[in-house]
């Protein structure tokens, strides 16, 4: 609360203090275009967890300041950041601590960037001598943007959730690499509109902005149909997942639950995007292989017999080769194949033979799954309240 | 076409390509350094391709095509700039694929709709009142050319790629429509690299390449996410035949059919993949069948579509795919009714293929027989024109020169 607080009045402050000389950013309509097209972008931003993905708002924002290089680029960037954050779903939803802070936290890393952008490249006419010092200029800000933003973000959640940090600082050089290609991007572009723009026609300007828009349009919106497939992949598996454990009321919730925990464990070992996503794939998968099992071997009461055990098995290992055939899926349903296998080779190696100690993946989604199972109510026993110290006994056997 | 006409033509459009590539490029005033340079970057542009969401590979040619239509002004060198650079496209697509003849056919619709893009520029650029300096026209001018290089390469496509019998026109045409997001991101690249050039000097190669580049991971991305999706379904729609509770292979094959069928009648390709999506997973609600209950109490044709719904509805995007399965029991018309209107097409596909590939494999029956038996069945059950379109796609693939 003290803290959207804060970085509201810091934003708002910012902005006034830069606005206060009234020097405007010329000519306007442009801006408004820059700002209505960042806007734009925010509003139809995805999430996409992958290192490799540029933001386009941010990119928007530094084209900006190179256009407006030699017109007070740190004001129409300050100003281009602090639109982004509102959102109609926050209007919505009536959620206001977020977009509070959002917008405190941007002002001032834009402005800081731009600052440091404008330093680098002070009033200089933009034309082919000077490109190169435009590159480094606006490369070092968008890098500063990036670090800045990382930073913000880490202090919000330590302060709020007083979680540990969610990406370690490790991380950065890989998230700095887009960050790059980013602002050197964003000087090409904007040098193009000063460059091509040599008289100073409208309809040229017309034409070179238009172009490069169109240029952030297409890959922002192959990109978010690209993060909509994916969406609806997983779906589609937990949609599965889901209507088999429909059927059986006493495994009800128990792959979202094994998900969660495993997501958990991961976080907390320091797991980053793409493997903590693989992990909670596994968890999804780790199960399926009881769609094809007859339900009454899997709501049997009493001991399975050898012979019982011996199809229940093979049922899941033939799923398990149908999944392996996906490609995309087939590290996923090894770590989910190996989640039997004990943490000293031994143990029960989802029939297909391996040796050594199974992955760190298959190590925690065993923990997860036991946990799971203990605390829950199956068909062979009745539940059990979770007593931490006699769930992490037992869970010692498999995983450490 | 047959493969040994594909063949010499592809040639022979080589042998011309070279020979007015050359002829233009001895009449054109320009000198021959930035003919050769452009017909190189058009050359090495067919290197590279980049997945479509149709499913098609484009290759890159045409955004080099567009920035030396940006370039160059006289039409001549222009024209022979082109050619040239499809000749040497030509023994890049050949070296490529020696034996494959896809690469020669494609080499064919890229040849002619390149051609058609540089006669429209030529074209349009002859009356007085042109300027070269005015980007304004420059852009309306490419712009024009490049649908027209679409909607000839569409056609050259739909008439080459007759191979596949199977495929009508109108599909071909709407597939062909699905990929201008990643054309629009190549005449923009080419574009910008054509209009920055004369200011920016090579500045432009990296102006022009990455944001293309980033557009270029984000289809390939895209591409591969789509193949997995497909994967992923498939597999999730063999579980109750690796159950033992449906016939094993069946679901792949009623999709094969149905897939076919809609081709044939020339579905929108957005309907085609959620038909696919339907037809593999049609049989899912059979995974309910190893419930001791219900196999007690028996069991209809409606309950499998209702439960299969119900699986596939729980994923959110699938849920249209869902009422596809529900629907997919109900006959075509009901008593007194010329159509009954509330079943989808592809409902009325998948009855139709599904019950194809029963009388195969579980009745046993030859395919003549088996289309026979449907037709038989068309008062109420089989919609006769979709069993019609079964009767050609059948005969298209072959399967009736055995009987």
């Amino acid at each position: 609360m003290l803290l959207a607080v804060g970085f509201v009045l810091a934003g708002a402050g910012i902005l006034v203090w830069l606005l206060l000389p009234g020097r405007l950013p010329d000519p306007p309509w442009l801006l408004i275009v820059f700002a209505a097209v960042g806007v734009y972008f925010d509003w139809t931003a995805v999430e996409i967890n992958d290192h490799l993905v540029i933001s386009t708002s941010l990119l928007v924002q530094l084209t900006a300041a190179v256009v407006f290089a030699d017109s007070e680029p740190v004001v129409a960037v300050a100003i281009i950041a602090a639109l982004s954050p509102f959102q109609p779903i926050d209007f919505r939803l009536r959620r206001w601590f977020e977009p509070a802070v959002n917008f405190g936290q941007l002002v001032i890393s834009a402005s800081a960037a731009i600052s440091l952008f404008a330093y680098l490249a002070p009033n200089a006419a933009v034309d082919s001598q000077n490109l190169p010092r435009f590159v480094l200029a606006a490369t070092a800000a968008s890098v500063l943007q990036g670090a800045l933003n990382f930073t913000l973000v880490q202090f919000i959640f330590r302060t709020v959730f007083g979680a540990r940090q969610v990406r370690p600082w490790s991380n950065m050089f890989n998230i700095m690499l887009p960050y790059l290609g980013t602002g050197l991007l964003a000087a090409l572009l904007g040098g193009a509109y000063h460059m091509i723009n040599v008289d100073g026609t409208l309809a040229l300007s017309l034409i070179t902005l238009s172009l490069i828009f169109v240029v952030f349009f297409v890959s922002q919106m192959t990109f978010v149909s690209y993060a909509r497939l994916r969406e609806a992949q997983d779906s589609t598996l937990r949609g599965f997942v889901k209507a088999l454990e429909a059927k059986d009321l006493y495994t009800r919730g128990h792959t979202e639950r094994v998900a969660y925990f495993s997501e958990l464990i991961g976080t907390r070992m320091g797991f980053n995007g793409t493997r903590l996503e693989k992990l909670r794939w596994a968890a999804l998968i780790h199960d399926v292989g009881k769609l094809a099992v007859p339900r009454d071997l899997i709501r049997k009461r009493a001991r399975l017999s050898g012979n019982e055990y011996e199809q229940m098995q093979t049922h899941v290992h033939l799923v398990e080769d149908l999944l392996a055939e996906v490609d995309f899926l087939q590290p996923m349903v090894e770590i989910a194949a190996h989640h039997h296998a004990h943490f000293d080779g031994k143990g029960y190696h989802g029939g297909h033979k391996h040796e050594g100690t199974p992955s760190v993946e298959a190590r925690i989604l065993a923990v997860a799954d036991s946990f799971d199972a203990m605390t829950s109510t199956r068909s062979y026993r009745g539940g059990s309240t979770p007593e931490p110290s006699s769930i992490l006994r037992s869970s010692r056997r498999s995983s450490r | 076409m047959a493969e040994r006409e594909v063949h010499h033509l592809s040639l022979a459009l080589f042998l011309a390509c070279l020979g007015f590539g050359s002829w233009m490029a001895a009449t054109s005033p320009l000198e021959l350094w930035p003919i050769l340079l452009g017909a190189a970057a058009v050359a090495l542009a067919h290197f590279v391709t980049v997945p479509a969401p149709s499913g098609e590979h484009l290759y890159l040619g045409i955004g080099a095509a567009t920035a030396v239509a940006f370039l160059i002004d006289d039409p001549a060198a222009l024209l022979s700039t082109l050619a040239l650079g499809m000749a040497f496209a030509y023994l890049i697509l050949v070296a490529r694929r020696p034996l494959d003849m896809s690469g020669r056919s494609h080499y064919l619709g890229e040849v002619t709709a390149l051609m058609a893009f540089a006669s429209t520029v030529v074209v349009l650029r002859q009356p007085a009142g042109y300027n070269p300096d005015a980007h304004a026209w420059v852009l309306a001018i490419v712009a024009t050319a490049g649908i027209v290089w679409f909607s000839v390469r569409a056609l050259a496509r739909s008439l080459v790629g007759l191979e596949r019998e199977d495929l009508s026109a109108r599909f071909l045409w709407l597939l062909a429509l699905e990929d201008w997001a990643v054309i629009v991101s190549l005449f923009t690249a080419g574009a910008l690299f054509g209009l920055a050039f004369p200011h920016m000097r090579w500045w432009a190669i990296p102006l022009a390449l990455l944001p293309y580049a980033f557009s270029h991971l984000a289809f390939v991305r895209y591409n591969n996410t789509r193949i997995t999706y497909g994967q992923t379904i498939r597999a999730l729609a063999q579980i109750p035949e690796v159950a033992g509770l449906a016939t094993s292979g069946h679901s792949e094959r009623t999709a094969s059919v149905a897939v076919a069928i809609a081709r044939d009648i020339g579905m929108h390709p957005d309907e085609v993949s959620e038909l696919e999506y339907a037809s593999l997973m049609h049989d899912i609600g059979r995974i309910t069948l190893n419930e001791p209950a219900i196999l007690r109490a028996g069991y209809t044709d409606e309950d499998l579509a209702r439960w299969g719904a119900q699986i596939i509805s729980e994923a959110p995007f699938l849920e249209q795919v869902g009422e596809l399965v529900r629907e997919q029991h109900r006959p075509y018309r009901s008593i007194g009714e010329e159509r009954d209107e509330t079943v989808p097409l592809a409902s009325k596909i998948i009855k139709v293929a599904s019950a194809y590939d029963q009388a195969l494999f579980d009745q046993m029956l030859s395919p003549v027989d088996a289309l026979e038996l449907l037709h038989l069945g068309s008062t109420y059950d089989y919609d006769p024109e979709i069993t019609a379109s079964l009767r050609r796609v059948v005969s298209a693939r072959g399967d009736l020169r055995t009987v």
